[in-house]
């Protein structure tokens, strides 16, 4: 590594406005700092940083890296790019509808930011193993998927190793919702995690079947019936695609019939689109300000030229300008990080299928399919179909048949690589 | 201005009645916020933006790209090599020399086809000092200066604040963690530093965003609105149809005709019951807001016989009449007229020092964390950081936005940004 400023296509001044921050310390500077070459090498030819998600905030996060001075940048999309994406994720054009959201992105950067180095990876995050995310210094996270940040989460806190403080790999969270979004920090099995704040979440609404059945009252229990119940009723099979127009125009129409049927007004192709796929409001405005705020964190803590964000910072830009900074504190019964089993008191009539119920609904547990164990007892398994052939017919026994008072039981699902342990007491 | 947060899903969305076009496509994530009307304030918006140092363009990156009509950036500047390091919207080293304003509109306009852009090489100074360049400032609806001096942003918020014709929005960074280096803000910041965060306004802001209807006949706050005095004769002649329709309101709820709550708007919250009965209130409840809507438009034409006014901004008025707010700006720098101002060459911490202690008086003691912000300004005083031009960007397009599609409430005071602790915080709220 020569790290000589003519290979990394660097100009005088071309860092005039970033080192006047790495050049001295400031008031709130941790005394670690190296001000100077040392800290300037260390963020432009050493540090590697991994952005996850190449959208609305990937998109502005790559951008600010680049500016800053990181030059070793690693992305990781799934997603190709929509029109819908052109209101914000301002790296793509229209003739790049169709193409891997990470590779235009990361070809975008490179052309704009001479000498800056982006590794796009077009796939999911749970294709890598440990040793891809052991590479990175710092992650960054701009998803809107909760299952794929409680994943790379719990990735991130099983990575630590006491012995190898190297193992430790700063996790910066965003997310944006219309005219707010929130920052975080988390420092794994320092800090509160993603996992230790699930209760934070907004509950999904959910319509009761038997209001989509007999009493819709709004145009969304019109379109749900059209979802959930007209169409496996009419199609089968044959699975539902939300990005199929003809699926779409299939469901509006239906709604609309039976909108007009129970003279509710209101449904619309838009709202038919929003609800069956759970559309998101989007705006560049918003995703400037949270990526803006996760890049400057994971600036700061790249280089210790000041003190960072403890742990979570709030914004709603509806009503004025409000924000909220706090810390997070850590659960003791984190699944991911906290150790201990989270105690639950359900009543001794309850049957293993009322228990799965009742984790699918908790707030703080939002396991879709749970697959129950009590040490090497199979209770019931979601998959494979033989297991969950075999144990099916626990479903219906009372877990106090299965369970001692004071018991574990251990659930696991497919889509989060950990486990939670609960202790069961009868009321 | 009207208050019309928490558009439903419903309203937003009722124009389209079929599978939607290319342009609702691309813009359908905004759509669900501000809805059809929103997007026609925002593409008929011409926006003036001086400078176009990277906060400009982080700005401008963020309102182009939901659709703006215009924009003009005025800026004579070349691009120095500092410029080309912190800025995304130029050519990296190969821009530097040529014209800052020429490189950043080519940029931007690649963006969003439909968003019409042009750069303007002239110097605010020349243009402000003859009256076809005061004018052609007053033609834009909203006019954003970054970093002026602190003379030639008097003289601009003049002319602005005494010709009400477009808002304008001034935004001024400091160093990396403070981005108000502004000697008032300094100012404010100071008697107000307590108030950096309160937890309560905070829920209380959630709360309220997610308000959809008052219980209560009248508001306390709609009630305060409702008993401002009327506006003098210099006033725009927006406000003027603003305030007629405010003393409309007062009227109404005091007429016999009315029940002595606002009108009512023909949404009627969710409710458990049954299709039937839930369609049956629908009805009554929508007969009830067309006869307030109709009582309303009476009394307005007995109380103000010679007053012209859209039958739109009406109807909007009376269907938003439990979200009104009102917001009176204030001009630039009202709070400290004071013109002693504060040069790049003298940013030591002793001098900043000595600059608020003259500000706030002798004698006042400075709090502790006053050297926090003097420490990182004196580090890096003229430092435009990506990542505070980003922030910055965001929280200036969103005000820009609230401001142009009357929708959501722009903020009125001061928003000071510590990004080393991260957090917001407003202060000379009136
Ligand atoms: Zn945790």
């Amino acid at each position: 590594m020569n790290g000589s400023s003519s290979s990394s296509g660097d100009w005088h001044d071309r860092y005039y406005h970033v080192d006047q921050i790495l050049d001295r310390p400031g008031p709130r500077t941790d005394p670690s700092f190296l001000a100077g070459d040392e800290v300037k090498d260390f963020l432009r030819n050493k540090c590697k940083i991994l952005v996850i998600g190449a959208g609305g905030l990937g998109c502005e996060i790559l951008a600010n890296l680049a500016l800053s001075g990181f030059k070793d940048i690693h992305v990781i999309d799934m997603d190709t790019i929509d029109i819908s994406n052109l209101n914000r994720q301002f790296l793509f054009r229209q003739k790049d509808v169709g193409q891997p959201k990470a590779i235009v992105a990361a070809e975008f950067i490179m052309n704009r930011v001479p000498g800056v180095k982006v590794t796009p990876y077009y796939g999911k995050i749970q294709d890598k193993d440990d040793d891809y995310y052991l590479q990175f210094n710092l992650v960054i996270c701009g998803l809107d998927s909760v299952e794929a940040r409680r994943w790379i989460n719990a990735t991130l806190v099983n990575l630590v190793d006491p012995e190898n403080p190297e193992s430790l790999k700063p996790l910066i969270d965003g997310g944006t919702e219309g005219f707010k979004g929130q920052a975080r920090v988390i420092l794994p099995t320092v800090s509160s995690c993603y996992e230790c704040s699930l209760d934070m979440l907004n509950k999904p609404t959910a319509f009761p079947i038997c209001t989509i059945a007999n009493t819709p009252r709004l145009p969304e229990h019109c379109i749900e019936w059209a979802s959930v119940l007209e169409w496996p009723k009419v199609h089968g099979d044959k699975k539902l695609d939300t990005d199929d127009p003809e699926h779409i125009g299939w469901l509006y129409s239906m709604a609309l019939a039976r909108a007009k049927e129970f003279k509710i007004e209101g449904v619309t192709w838009s709202l038919t689109q929003g609800v069956v796929k759970n559309i998101i409001p989007a705006i560049a405005s918003t995703n400037a300000i949270i990526a803006a705020s996760c890049c400057n964190e994971a600036f700061k803590i790249a280089t210790s030229s000041a003190a960072y964000l403890n742990n979570y910072f709030m914004l709603i830009g509806t009503d004025a300008v409000y924000s909220y900074t706090f810390e997070h504190e850590r659960r003791a019964e984190c699944p991911v990080c906290g150790g201990e089993s989270l105690d639950i008191t359900i009543s001794k009539e309850w049957t293993v299928d009322r228990l799965i119920e009742m984790l699918v609904e908790k707030q703080d547990i939002q396991i879709k399919k749970p697959s129950l164990a009590s040490g090497a007892k199979h209770i019931y398994f979601q998959a494979p179909p033989q297991l969950e052939e075999a144990t099916r017919p626990n479903l219906e026994k009372k877990v106090s048949d299965l369970i001692p008072d004071g018991g574990e039981i251990t659930v696991t699902a497919s889509s989060l690589p950990f486990s939670l342990s609960l202790r069961i007491n009868y009321s | 201005m009207l208050k019309t947060e928490s558009i439903d899903i419903e309203q937003a969305t009722t124009h389209i009645q079929a599978q939607p076009d290319n342009k609702t496509r691309r813009y359908d994530r905004q759509l669900r916020l501000w809805a059809a009307s929103g997007q026609a304030a925002l593409e008929s918006a011409r926006l003036l933006v001086i400078s176009a140092s990277a906060t400009s363009t982080s700005i401008l990156k963020n309102l182009v790209l939901p659709g703006i009509g215009h924009f003009t950036i005025l800026d004579p500047k070349k691009v120095t090599p500092a410029d080309a390091g912190n800025n995304f919207f130029l050519n990296g080293h190969s821009s530097i020399g040529k014209f800052r304003a020429e490189e950043a509109v080519s940029l931007l306009r690649e963006l969003n086809d439909s968003v019409d852009g042009i750069a303007d090489l002239r110097n605010l100074d020349d243009i402000l000092a003859k009256e076809d360049g005061r004018e052609w400032i007053q033609s834009f609806s909203l006019v954003i200066a970054h970093n002026l001096d602190q003379d030639i942003l008097d003289t601009l918020s003049q002319l602005l604040w005494e010709n009400p014709t477009s808002p304008s929005l001034i935004v001024h960074n400091g160093a990396l963690p403070k981005t108000y280096a502004e000697k008032q803000a300094f100012k404010a910041n100071i008697r107000n530093l307590s108030q950096k965060l309160d937890e309560e306004n905070f829920e209380e802001a959630e709360a309220q965003a997610f308000r959809l209807w008052s219980e209560s006949p009248v508001p306390s706050d709609i009630s305060a609105t409702l008993n401002l005095p009327r506006l003098d004769q210099s006033s725009s002649t927006s406000s003027t149809a603003f305030h007629a329709l405010l003393q409309t309101l007062r009227a109404f709820i005091n007429s016999p005709e009315s029940s002595g709550c606002l009108p009512l708007t023909s949404t009627l919250p969710d409710m458990k019951t049954d299709t039937e009965s839930y369609v049956k209130l629908q009805i009554m409840y929508k007969e009830q807001a067309k006869g307030d809507n109709a009582l309303f438009k009476t009394i307005l034409k007995k109380e103000f016989p010679d007053l012209s006014i859209d039958e739109a901004m009406v109807d909007a008025f009376v269907k938003n009449a439990h979200h009104i707010k009102v917001l009176r700006g204030r001009r630039w720098g009202t709070w400290d007229k004071d013109p002693a101002s504060l040069g790049p060459a003298n940013i030591t911490e002793e001098a900043l020092r000595t600059e608020v202690q003259s500000l706030v008086g002798q004698g006042v003691e400075l709090p502790e964390q006053l050297d926090d912000a003097i420490g990182e300004i004196a580090r890096a005083p003229t430092a435009d950081l990506p990542n505070s031009a980003a922030f910055l960007g965001g929280m200036v397009a969103q005000e820009a936005i609230k401001m142009i599609t009357k929708q959501y409430v722009p903020v009125n005071g001061y928003c000071v940004i510590d990004l080393v602790e991260t957090w917001t915080g407003i202060v000379g709220q009136p």
